[in-house]
């Protein structure tokens, strides 16, 4: 219906992809990690979102669509008086309480409604026609006041006690083709509004400031003063307007305070070169700001990324040291040499009759004590005890490297929230731990007997034959020395010892000493991959509190949707 | 207020004692705004008992002119263009008799701009303060009074119509200073722009919001500095504090119940160590000493000394060729290293269990910024562990070596037996050789139930020596293990006590300091 500017002709066609894609992609980063850029981009990310949805995508399916004046400001600057005495009727209600408007309110003319009653706009509020309906819902209200091709929010205030109004508030401002800013004489300064106005000169936002309640005698002074400060701030070219403070007439402002605006936004509605070159400022001002705004989105990506690396790097690192723990005491003490021996002895056969044997002498001597002091002597069991050695090894790896995760991780960026309140239960080992350590160091047993098995199976019976042979000759000594001292001294211990090291002698020459350290070596192996299995699944809780966190991929997913739209906005 | 309230003095001193007993325990910010508050009750104690007002508010609030209207004279310029005060500005209503006692706290405050009020009697000893505007563009008058904020006694804070539901000054100022309701004061500022009505509802509203935010005690008052309304009424309230002189100690006093109560946030409840925790310690400790090798060691060793002793003297000196499985741990001296073997890796991973277990229950009920604490604790004292355990170990008196009595006996009795044999040897040798000499029927021999005396002599003694030998074994073994059996108690009390003393002790310790901690924070704040 109106001719269109030659910018808006170039706009392609896959801008609103582009842009639906980086949207996308935005609304899908992970920002779950606790890093310092955190709250801020995820606030970013989520005006980029809202303002693609609210203003980008609707504006760039229909350039030719009514323009949307945002009326925003302060709390008590007047923006709703002022937009009922743009209107010249009463369409929203200004009071003293404060924040007073709750909902926004949007003031269409008749023939615009159809743009405006369906979620072209604005998709995530709520249409009423009724009356104030709270935030998370607008009120649409049709007024023939207004030209078409124009349309008015009074919106909530931008630095209101109530959060919810702050956040709408900034979330029409996003989604305005022009905001008409309002400020009072009293608090022209104040940080909150000038934060806004400067996002407007960044995003390129048009701009139109109204300095409301302006005192009579020093209206010209407050004026400079913020035409100054908006200059300095790059906002020279915003339209700003003074209104005296005079008595309100009928609840709406004089006439002549109000009618320079009036006819400035009309002639916008009317003008429609005027109106698409300020509709072309602010979609070219916010697609520019996307830029900007999605590198602080990708920065925190990179960021959350660096801290999941570096938390998830402590674990590993906590994690290596306890198998490397469990893999020098398995390696440095005699728990391999002892294992491998016993089931070597308990595989050629001749381990059972040592043992009995000694077992003999030793219930012998038992009994001989028992005799006289009347108290019995406990056997104790070597296998329970080497058991319980392995146990104790992987208990306390397990339990060091949990304690090492947790204090890493609190002094990470991210990781103290993660662990915060679960501190006791995540730097011990899980309550299932004490069970899988104990299967882990049966199989293990098993396996290593089926290593020998497997090592012995041909030169077995050469084996038994050399193991009978030292036995004997070790039993024969025992049995000489149990004589000479009536088996009360523990001679025959050392013996036995003796027979063992012997034993080992004839394991080392049956198999080779190559052989038997090879056998070794599988055996520690072994644990050490049982171990690696066992602390594999204690580390698992600490990476899945780490999952779902920001890869490198999102990072990249978001550069490249930037740059897809820088290509798409420069051809 | 009726409850009889516990003097500043006191709560400071308590909270001194929570602050000296958590720094260097406890790694939380809140220690260190402590010592801070601390510090600056300190200062403030010692300038006097003046009174610290502060007019403080958003930017055109109307502070300046509320400023002047209290001071009488335009001290403080108002004006149209915003920002305004970038410094404060300080009215003093000094005594004819004091008449700079001010100034050494205007200097603490650090505010250089003053006007010196005539003496007025109902407001004398008064210091007010204009402060910078909190929410302007200009970040340092924001740090200003954020500084001054800390530091002044009663804060009057200047609300407008326009601006009363600020977030700046709700989130940043007000809702923080919940716990400080009675050194506040809230203003309304500029009624006169509102009709009776509208002024009501807006004082209602504000009323709902400062209720809401905890500040239920606070007074909130409607003036119009420009026309004077409700001015008499805050001068009154102003008055009333000074005449006081209590509004410095009840600021102090709102901040020690603000630092402590942030410090109690890490109070909990302590708990014992468990019987099981101390038995598990012990246990794993005497295993990473050695323990069982010295008891071992100490039950041969006195096998062999016994068996040296009572055995059987044609055998026994083979024993001797054994060196003393005592002597090899080398334990006599309590200042040198053993060479009992160094804990292996699985005894070292018991001991980390036990104590952990230990620290554990020690910790069950305690936050975590003393868990924090006592996992240090016990990882410092862990270090010298090893070196403590070997030196109880080669301390301990593993009992006497002295030869028993009955052994000494016995062994004397085996060398008579061994001397008769040898008697009756030399007996039948005599014999042989007077045989040889045909002279055997010349010196008679004696029989004893028919047998000849030296041959009973040689085949008793020999045979009741082993048989002594033989019949002594047990009872030498017995003693052993009864010796084995004491060096075992001994060497577990050594060892329990050096687990007492580097494990338990330390973590008995950071309980006890707990309780205090709490026991002055409950005081500090009662």
């Amino acid at each position: 219906m109106t001719p269109r500017s030659p910018a808006d002709d170039r706009t392609p066609p896959d801008l609103a992809g582009a842009v639906h894609q980086l949207r996308d992609r935005v609304a899908a980063v992970p920002l779950v990690l606790a890093t310092p850029g955190r709250d801020d981009a995820v606030r970013t990310a989520r005006a980029v979102v809202d303002q693609v949805d609210d203003y980008l995508l609707p504006r760039l399916r229909d350039l030719d669509a009514p323009l949307l004046t945002v009326v925003g400001g302060s709390t008590g600057a007047g923006k709703s008086t002022l937009v009922n005495s743009l209107l010249g009727a009463q369409v929203t209600t200004p009071g003293v309480l404060r924040p007073t408007t709750r909902s926004p309110v949007l003031v269409c003319a008749p023939a615009d409604r159809a743009a405006f009653a369906d979620d072209r706009v604005l998709p995530g509020l709520a249409r009423t026609t009724g009356g104030s309906a709270g935030p998370g819902s607008v009120q649409l209200v049709v007024s023939d006041r207004l030209p078409p091709g124009l349309a008015l929010v009074d919106a909530p205030d931008v630095d209101s006690v109530v959060e919810a109004n702050r956040d709408l508030a900034g979330q029409l401002l996003s989604a305005a083709d022009l905001w008409v800013f309002v400020t009072t004489a009293s608090r022209y300064a104040d940080a909150v509004p000038w934060d806004l106005l400067r996002t407007a000169a960044d995003r390129g936002t048009a701009l139109a400031v109204v300095l409301d309640r302006g005192p009579a005698d020093a209206a010209a002074e407050v004026s400079a003063d913020l035409a100054g400060m908006l200059q300095r701030a790059g906002l020279a070219q915003a339209r700003l307007v003074v209104i005296e403070e005079r008595p309100l007439v009928d609840g709406r402002l004089p006439e002549d305070q109000v009618v320079g605006l009036r006819s400035w936004l009309h002639g916008l509605a009317a003008d429609a070169g005027a109106r698409a070159e300020v509709v072309r400022q602010t979609l070219a001002g916010a697609l520019a700001s996307l830029d900007d705004r999605v590198a602080t989105v990708t920065a925190a990506v990179q960021e959350q990324t660096a801290a999941a690396t570096a938390l998830r790097s402590a674990t590993d690192a906590a994690y290596a040291q306890a198998r490397d723990d469990v893999d020098d005491g398995v390696r440095s003490g005699t728990l391999l040499r002892g294992e491998v021996l016993a089931r070597w002895q308990e595989f050629v056969g001749t381990g059972e009759w040592m043992r009995n044997l000694q077992a003999g002498i030793g219930r012998l001597r038992d009994r001989v004590t028992a005799a006289l002091t009347g108290r019995q002597t406990p056997a104790d069991d070597l296998q329970i005890a080497l058991e319980s050695s392995v146990e104790h090894l992987l208990r306390s790896a397990a339990d060091t490297a949990a304690e090492r995760t947790v204090t890493a991780w609190r002094s990470l960026p991210g990781g103290g929230l993660l662990v915060a309140g679960r501190e006791r239960e995540l730097a011990t080992v899980t309550p299932g731990f004490p069970a899988a350590a104990a299967d882990t160091v049966r199989g293990w047993q098993g396996t290593v007997l089926d290593l020998v098995r497997g090592e012995g199976a041909g030169k077995r019976s050469r084996a038994r034959l050399l193991s009978w042979g030292v036995n004997g000759a070790g039993a024969v000594v025992m049995i000489a020395v149990f004589a000479q001292t009536a088996g009360l001294s523990g001679a025959e211990v050392a013996v036995a010892g003796g027979t063992t090291v012997v034993g080992q002698k004839v394991l080392e020459a049956v198999f080779g000493d190559s052989a038997i350290r090879q056998l070794a070596d599988r055996a520690r192996a072994d644990l050490d991959g049982r171990a690696e299995a066992l602390l594999h699944v204690e580390q698992r809780r600490f990476d899945e509190l780490l999952s779902g966190t920001a890869t490198d991929a999102d990072a990249a997913g978001l550069r490249q949707a930037v740059i897809e739209l820088a290509r798409v906005r420069g051809s | 207020m009726s409850r009889r309230e516990l003097p500043l003095a006191d709560r400071l001193a308590a909270l001194r004692e929570a602050v000296e007993v958590a720094e260097g325990r406890l790694d939380v910010p809140e220690v260190g705004r402590a010592r801070q508050l601390l510090a600056k009750a300190g200062a403030r104690q010692a300038l006097g008992d003046a009174t610290v007002v502060a007019l403080a508010g958003a930017t055109g609030s109307g502070k300046s002119t509320l400023f002047n209207a209290l001071s009488g004279s335009e001290v403080s310029t108002p004006g149209v263009r915003r920002p305004t005060t970038g410094v404060a500005h300080a009215t003093v209503w000094a005594s004819l008799d004091h008449p700079d006692g001010a100034d050494g706290l205007l200097d603490w405050l650090e505010v250089p701009r003053r006007h010196r009020h005539a003496p007025e009697p109902a407001l004398d000893g008064l210091v007010l303060l204009d402060l910078p505007d909190h929410d302007s563009v200009r970040l340092e008058h924001r740090l200003e009074v954020d500084r001054l904020v800390e530091l002044v006694d009663v804060l009057v804070w200047v609300l407008d119509p326009e601006k009363y539901a600020d977030a700046a000054v709700h989130d940043r100022y007000l809702r923080p200073l919940a716990g400080h309701s009675g050194t506040l004061l809230v203003v309304l500022n500029q009624v006169d722009r509102l009709d009776d009505a509208a002024a009501a509802a807006c004082l209602a509203d504000l009323r709902r919001l400062l209720d809401d935010e905890g500040l239920v005690d606070t007074e909130l008052l409607a003036v119009s500095a420009r026309t004077g309304d409700g001015l008499p009424g805050l001068r009154t309230r102003l008055a009333g504090r000074v005449a006081a002189r209590r509004a410095a100690a009840e600021r102090l006093t709102a901040d020690v119940r603000g630092a402590a109560t942030a410090l109690a946030a890490h109070c909990g409840s302590s708990a014992r160590t468990s019987e099981a925790d101390r038995a598990q310690l012990t246990r794993a400790l005497g295993d990473a000493a050695g323990v069982p090798s010295v008891v071992s060691a100490v039950e041969r060793s006195t096998v062999r000394a016994g068996t040296a002793q009572t055995g059987w003297p044609v055998v026994r000196w083979l024993g001797k060729l054994r060196s003393d499985p005592l002597g090899r741990l080398h334990l006599g001296a309590a200042a040198s290293r053993s060479s009992l073997p160094e804990a292996g890796a699985v005894q070292q991973a018991a001991v980390a269990t036990a104590v952990r277990q230990a620290r554990d229950t020690a910790g069950a009920g305690l936050p975590v910024a003393w868990t924090d604490d006592l996992r240090r604790t016990v990882e410092v004292h862990a270090d010298r562990l090893a070196g403590q355990l070997d030196s109880a170990v080669t301390g301990t008196d593993l009992g006497s070596g002295r030869t028993p009595l009955w052994q000494r006996g016995v062994g004397a009795v085996q060398w008579l037996l061994v001397a008769a044999a040898l008697a009756g040897a030399g007996w039948l040798l005599g014999l042989v050789v007077l045989g040889w000499l045909q002279l055997d029927d010349v010196v008679p021999l004696p029989r004893v139930e028919g047998l000849p005396v030296p041959t009973v002599l040689l085949v008793l003694g020999l045979l009741a020596g082993a048989l002594l030998a033989l019949v002594c074994r047990p009872l030498v073994a017995v003693r052993a293990r009864r010796r084995a059996r004491r060096a075992r108690k001994r060497l577990d009390t050594a060892v329990a006590e050096v687990g007492r003393a580097e494990v338990l002790d330390p973590l008995a310790e950071t309980g006890t300091d707990h309780d205090r901690f709490c026991a002055a924070l409950t005081r500090a704040r009662s």
